[in-house]
């Protein structure tokens, strides 16, 4: 077993429990940390295979996608800030003005 | 295979699901950043400094303070959540997060044990990267010379965020 599997391995493990809190927390805050982990574990993934292929191109993309998601967690909390300043909770079941 | 990376890594899976189960959501906030010092510890010891420093201090730093802000903002204490109330909801979500688990390990399966190949086809390998000048100077390279449309491209969504969680946060709905 080598290190590129071992990272691999931890990233599709890293991966599964990001989208279980995505899909099992009910708090926004949880789903928007979920989101992180997500992506977080795909950056891993990137980066080891990038790595292992003696290329540049990935550690660059995983340079975009941190920053990315700098800015789209800055503006889910504000999102959330604003949930909370509507609704009093921030809890996804309260937010359904929108349903039928 | 490096057993700092599997103590590492065993830790990392560890914090992710302690934080999966943790009913304070700051101490979901401070798993996750556990497990982002851990990536960045994976990542420098896979010699990719760059990264490993980016991920310090964007991700590390910058996001989580963010988030332990927003915790501590709005006052959050521990949610009184029960998932046993909607099964199929906990079902599904088990099932689908085990179909991708079994589908990533199927496909690295795949990729390490059943077609082994000297997949390095890229020119830089860790002797031309330390004759470059390192991993860092590489990489810094590209970004300003290569990929320059992407990094301004980049600098103003950063700009359009910035400007849109102000707006966002201070307008009041009706």
């Amino acid at each position: 077993m080598t290190n590129d599997v071992l990272v691999q391995t931890l990233a599709a493990v890293l991966f599964t429990i990001g989208i279980l809190v995505v899909l099992l927390r009910r708090d926004t805050i949880m789903v928007l940390m979920g989101i992180e982990l997500l992506l977080n574990s795909a950056n891993l993934s990137l980066v080891a295979f990038s790595k292992s292929a003696a290329m540049i191109e990935g550690q660059l993309q995983v340079f975009f996608v941190i920053t990315i998601a700098a800015a789209e967690s800055a503006i889910g909390l504000s999102i959330l800030i604003n949930l909370y300043r509507n609704f009093g909770s921030i809890k996804t079941q309260n937010a359904s003005t929108l349903k039928g | 295979m490096s057993p700092v990376i599997l103590i590492l890594a065993v830790i990392s899976v560890i914090l992710a699901i302690t934080m999966l189960f943790a009913k304070n959501p700051i101490t979901s906030a401070l798993c996750l950043l556990g497990v982002l010092l851990m990536t960045a510890g994976i990542y420098g010891l896979i010699g990719e400094h760059l990264i490993a420093t980016i991920q310090l201090v964007v991700y590390a730093g910058a996001i989580m303070v963010l988030f332990i802000f927003s915790i501590m903002l709005l006052n959050l204490t521990t949610e009184s959540e029960d998932h046993k109330k909607e099964p199929l909801l906990y079902v599904s979500a088990i099932a689908l997060g085990g179909g991708v688990l079994t589908f990533i390990i199927l496909a690295l399966n795949e990729h390490f044990l059943k077609h082994p190949m000297d997949y390095s086809f890229g020119k830089f390998s860790p002797e031309v990267i330390a004759q470059l000048g390192g991993n860092s100077k590489v990489l810094s390279h590209a970004l300003f010379s290569q990929f320059y449309v992407s990094f301004e491209v980049i600098s103003l969504a950063l700009l359009i965020a910035i400007v849109g969680a102000v707006v966002l946060a201070k307008r009041k709905f009706d």
